[in-house]
């Protein structure tokens, strides 16, 4: 009893909240590994190599070999057989059914991501699946870089000569491929005018939007959505990115891989070791936001929220992300957020390459709250990835992100710096209720937000628009 | 010393027709209207396709099986969450959708909760609401598990080994589907085993209190309870 009475004492702050007494625990989710000795301090306490740590990370500088994608096998443990004979029931009836799917790039970016780890499960399930990226000179892809900012509402000039050139393209390339398959996957707007094959095929054509058009430039959306509107269906990732369209239009959330470098279960030595490599004292909390260094990530307000927190309790603030080093924005939004957190060595700033994804995992493994405050966002995945590691995650209501945390039920939402550090701070102090907001956040994200959930939805649809699967009659 | 006769050991009850465990796999599909504020809501409740009246009540059970409290549909969820108007989310959380079997009835109800709520509070109705509602529909499939049961035993050995989703499809979907306070469980066990009493049981377990699995836990309950006793 006593030694739980020394421990609340290091992690607690002298003043109590409301004139109650403040109880402060060591939060169930993070800490040492069962066996392991405590170490507890205060930051004025820290050992010199934290310090060390801190201002010189050790961060990797070579890529790892990539590792084998998994086989589709290997999730049973992680979604249970019976989940895992469904889909494979479901695959059963497409088997020798075609598909091929077209996107414009074919290394770097979310959407190639997926389709890395989707394109082999499908084949797997013996549905041959070819994978095709288009091509196109520096012109094209400086106009469809215009389409992806107009299309989230920023300004363009879309003149006729931009639409010959994005025109010219998909025709080069609609030339250049052979639609002989059973089912065509189109996803984003660039490759969207391989429609104009339709007539020669007899597939079913799906247009996958990996991008937010709940604000388009009308410009740019009037020019794409005839194309679009040829398409036998539309894939959104949010029910708010959607426009009204003469198409059905069905919710595909973006997914995670359980089994990938930034998902999989970690050692807890290797949790230990890149906490060491960046200087993070596990016996305190921390608080992690992962993101790249860009103002709609609000970093500085993750900071101002931190150090609200840091009055009451004494905890770490880790901010880990890219994009400072190829992005000359990034390096500035950098410099603003070291700025931000001033002498204060308990926010440990990282700038990592893009090879650190069992950094990341591990990083967000050793947090003991999770913060995605954005002001704008995509689906936000990286929420996603918090979920999926049980740990109590705070984001900014914004985007997907709302799709993904019920409010106090898998999650907190926030709407300002203030709202944001009360939660943090409630989260830390309430151990129990932050351990049931993981626990419900990991089966929300493991029902909603995996791969293999994805999979199951991209056989569902494939069976309806060949015909072979009608919706039961229920209603 | 005479011996106790030996009792032969019981022999399982055998169904006349076995029971098929099924599955549904659904499809989620972004529906035409959406609503920005209570009366908007109310007027996407009357017109809206059955399917996604089915989706917000009953299919939303499904998708946050995880989830023992909150409010338990997502007409409710939003009106408390976006629209923070209290009174009506309790008022529509606390339909059960045990009492319906026709999607029809279950509209109507819906309607007659908002439309009465909006009649005391008509500043409600047109107030802004923080995030639009966005109407849904899902596309159900149903597929087969190798899962048969032709008695007690084989019943609870299926029960543990299907997917959460079976146990929805046939203890909650199937409540529209017979058309009748009950389930696939509970009219398997009455006309294939005459076990009544357990079927009752069946129907009275409270699926808003509990988790898809707490549920199944429930029903493994019963069922092991009559095995014991057969």
């Amino acid at each position: 009893m006593k030694e739980n009475e020394d421990k609340d004492k290091a992690v607690a702050t002298d003043q109590p909240e409301s004139g109650q007494e403040l109880k402060t625990q060591e939060p169930s989710t993070s800490g040492p590994p069962p066996g392991q000795k405590e170490r507890r301090f205060r930051t004025s306490e820290l050992p010199p190599h934290f310090i060390e740590r801190r201002k010189h990370p050790r961060i990797s500088t070579e890529p790892p070999p990539p590792p084998a994608p998994p086989r589709l096998a290997d999730y049973a443990a992680i979604i249970g057989m019976p989940e895992l004979d469904e889909i494979r029931f479901l695959a059963r009836h497409l088997q020798g059914k075609t598909v091929k799917m077209v996107n414009s790039t074919a290394v770097g970016g979310g959407v190639a991501e997926i389709l890395n780890r989707l394109i082999p499960l499908l084949n797997e399930l013996e549905i041959p699946t070819r994978w095709e990226v288009i091509t196109g000179g520096n012109d094209f892809f400086e106009v469809t870089k215009g389409f992806h900012n107009a299309l989230h509402g920023g300004d363009y000039n879309l003149t006729r000569q931009i639409q010959d050139i994005f025109m010219a393209y998909n025709e080069q390339n609609r030339q250049r491929m052979l639609f002989t398959e059973d089912l065509f996957v189109i996803h984003d707007p660039q490759p969207v005018g391989l429609i104009r094959s339709r007539s020669d095929t007899r597939g079913r054509w799906i247009w996958r939007c990996h991008i937010d058009l709940s604000n388009p430039h009308a410009g740019v959306w009037d020019f794409l959505k005839p194309m679009v509107e040829q398409y036998d269906a539309a894939i959104f990732s949010a029910p708010a990115f959607t426009r009204q369209l003469a198409i059905p239009q069905y919710l595909f959330y973006p997914s995670i891989d359980p089994l990938s470098e930034k998902n999989r279960e970690l050692e807890e030595s290797f949790i230990n070791k890149v906490c060491d490599d960046f200087g993070i004292d596990r016996s305190r909390p921390v608080i992690t936001q992962i993101s790249r260094f860009d103002r709609l990530k609000d970093p500085v307000g993750v900071i101002e929220a931190y150090k609200l927190v840091k009055k009451y309790v004494d905890c770490q603030l880790v901010l880990a992300g890219g994009g400072a080093t190829d992005d000359p924005e990034g390096a500035v939004v950098l410099q603003e957020v070291i700025d931000a957190a001033g002498d204060d060595p308990d926010v440990i700033i990282l700038n990592l390459p893009p090879w650190s994804a069992l950094e990341i995992n591990a990083l967000q493994r050793a947090s003991t709250v999770i913060v995605q405050k954005s002001l704008k966002e995509g689906f936000g995945l990286t929420v996603t990835e918090g979920l999926w590691k049980q740990k109590p995650v705070v984001a900014g209501a914004v985007g997907g992100i709302p799709t993904q945390i019920v409010h106090k039920l898998t999650g907190t939402l926030v709407h300002s710096v203030e709202g944001c550090a009360y939660q943090i701070r409630y989260l830390l102090t309430h151990p129990e209720f932050a351990a049931q907001l993981g626990k419900n956040g990991r089966e929300h994200a493991k029902e909603n937000f995996l791969i293999t959930v994805n999979l199951k939805r991209w056989l569902l649809l494939f069976q309806i628009l060949l015909g072979m699967a009608k919706p039961s009659k229920t209603i | 010393m005479a011996t106790a006769p030996q009792i032969p050991a019981t022999r399982p009850r055998w169904a006349r027709s076995p029971f098929y465990f099924n599955s549904a796999s659904h499809l989620l599909r972004i529906g035409r209207e959406k609503a920005a504020c209570l009366q908007e809501l109310l007027e996407a409740i009357r017109t809206c396709p059955d399917a996604s009246i089915f989706q917000h009540t009953f299919q939303t059970l499904e998708e946050h099986h995880f989830i023992k409290e909150g409010f338990s549909n997502d007409f409710s969820h939003w009106a408390f969450a976006a629209c923070n108007e209290v009174e009506l989310a309790e008022r529509l959380s606390a339909i059960d959708i045990r009492e319906f079997t026709s999607i029809a009835a279950l509209r109507e109800r819906l309607v007659h909760l908002i439309e009465s709520y909006l009649q005391k509070n008509p500043r409600s109705g047109t107030r802004p609401a923080m995030e639009p509602f966005y109407v849904m529909a899902a596309d159900l499939v149903v597929v087969p598990t190798p899962y048969v049961a032709r008695n007690l035993e084989e019943f609870a050995d299926g029960l543990r080994k299907v997917s959460i989703h079976s146990i929805y499809y046939h203890f909650i979907d199937a409540r529209l589907r017979l058309k009748l306070n009950t389930s696939d469980f509970s009219v398997w066990l009455e006309q294939e085993l005459d076990l009544h009493q357990a079927a009752e049981r069946l129907n009275r377990i409270d699926i808003y209190t509990s988790t898809l699995e707490g549920v199944r836990r429930s029903i493994l309950k019963i069922i092991e309870g009559e095995i014991a006793r057969a």
